[in-house]
């Protein structure tokens, strides 16, 4: 159980950190442009995570990687690749030919793009459980000792 | 026989140079080209094309900031857009490139339910222009002008429409969207580099 949980935040992290690298380099005025092609945040907003998205991604990545702070970075984790899947699944219905955004530039939302996020997040919400259940295990019982 | 065959072949690459031309607005010379790959029959190019684009010919092209280079990518899945993108290339040749572009998105659920593309070109032009626009659009020259600007947008990996290409001191940015103030805003800021 203690390997897959390695692997697990190993390779969610590394996605995350590579995710932030092709953001990262490129101006984040065009990220911002991608978020706002999806037509859901008001320019302030689509400006705003345009900037900071890719740093909390990065910070994401690392503590994963790492595994500092587990239980709570991979709650984050999933929580953010459940909104990434959440607007990628709505714009596809939508009809939207729009950019994905998710490793850099130029590649469109389509199944290809939901099936792989649809992997991260399921790996995500799995790492999740097992991080909790982990520290569930560790933790002595509540009338223990009494 | 080689000779002919090069010559037919230079002509032919100095013809759709020329055609490419003819469908730019702004100057060469200008320190950002954009290069817009977009299909007529396509919904989100229309949105580009209204939204975007004139505003960004009017403030940046205009003023020789912006070299805007239109290129013709009409998708398989349309059926009526290699058409459009022919008549479209045919106008350039007589100077109403931008008003048949104009009248194309204007009304394209028209002629893409239709198929009247015809119709709606010749809508803008003189008697004159509208018979020497349909002849050209069958010209094999013209086609190959299309074929070219696929060819184009295969080689640099266009995998949607609409698509720009923005090219600044030899390094290239794929421009995702068409929100203008933004674009505007990241134009602004490469030009006070």
């Amino acid at each position: 159980m203690r390997y897959v949980l390695i692997v697990l935040r190993v390779a969610l992290g590394i996605v995350l950190l590579y995710a932030a690298y092709t953001k990262l380099r490129q101006p984040w005025l065009l990220f911002a442009m991608s978020i706002d092609a999806y037509q859901i945040l008001p320019e302030w907003a689509a400006l705003t995570l345009g900037r900071t998205l890719p740093w909390m991604e990065l910070a994401l990545g690392a503590l994963l990687a790492t595994g500092f702070g587990l239980r709570y970075s991979a709650a984050a984790a999933t929580a953010l690749l459940g909104v990434f899947f959440g607007v990628m699944a709505w714009s596809f219905a939508k009809g939207m030919k729009i950019d994905c955004a998710c490793f850099g530039f130029g590649e469109a939302i389509g199944p290809a793009t939901l099936t792989r996020d649809a992997i991260l997040l399921s790996l995500s919400i799995t790492l999740t459980i097992l991080t909790f259940r982990k520290v569930g295990q560790a933790l002595p019982p509540a009338n223990s000792g009494v | 026989m080689r000779k002919i065959v090069a010559g037919s072949i230079l002509l032919l690459a100095a013809l759709c140079a020329w055609g490419s031309q003819m469908r730019s607005r702004g100057s060469s010379n200008a320190p950002i080209v954009i290069d817009v790959y977009s299909d007529f029959q396509c919904p989100a190019c229309k949105m580009l094309h209204e939204r975007t684009l004139g505003q960004l010919a009017y403030d940046y092209a205009d003023k020789g900031k912006v070299y805007i280079v239109h290129h013709e990518y009409p998708l398989p899945m349309h059926a009526h857009a290699m058409e459009a993108a022919c008549y479209a290339c045919a106008a350039s040749h007589v100077g109403k490139y931008q008003q048949v572009c104009d009248v194309l998105f204007r009304q394209q659920e028209t002629w893409a339910n239709n198929g009247k593309v015809d119709e709606t070109v010749c809508s803008i032009l003189t008697p004159d222009e509208a018979k020497k626009v349909r002849a050209l659009a069958k010209d094999p020259a013209i086609v190959a002008e299309v074929k070219q600007d696929i060819q184009a947008g295969q080689s640099a990996q266009i995998n949607q429409t609409p698509t720009m290409i923005l090219t600044y001191r030899a390094k290239q940015y794929r421009i995702p969207g068409g929100n203008y103030d933004i674009l505007r805003r990241f134009i602004d800021q490469l030009l006070s580099n």
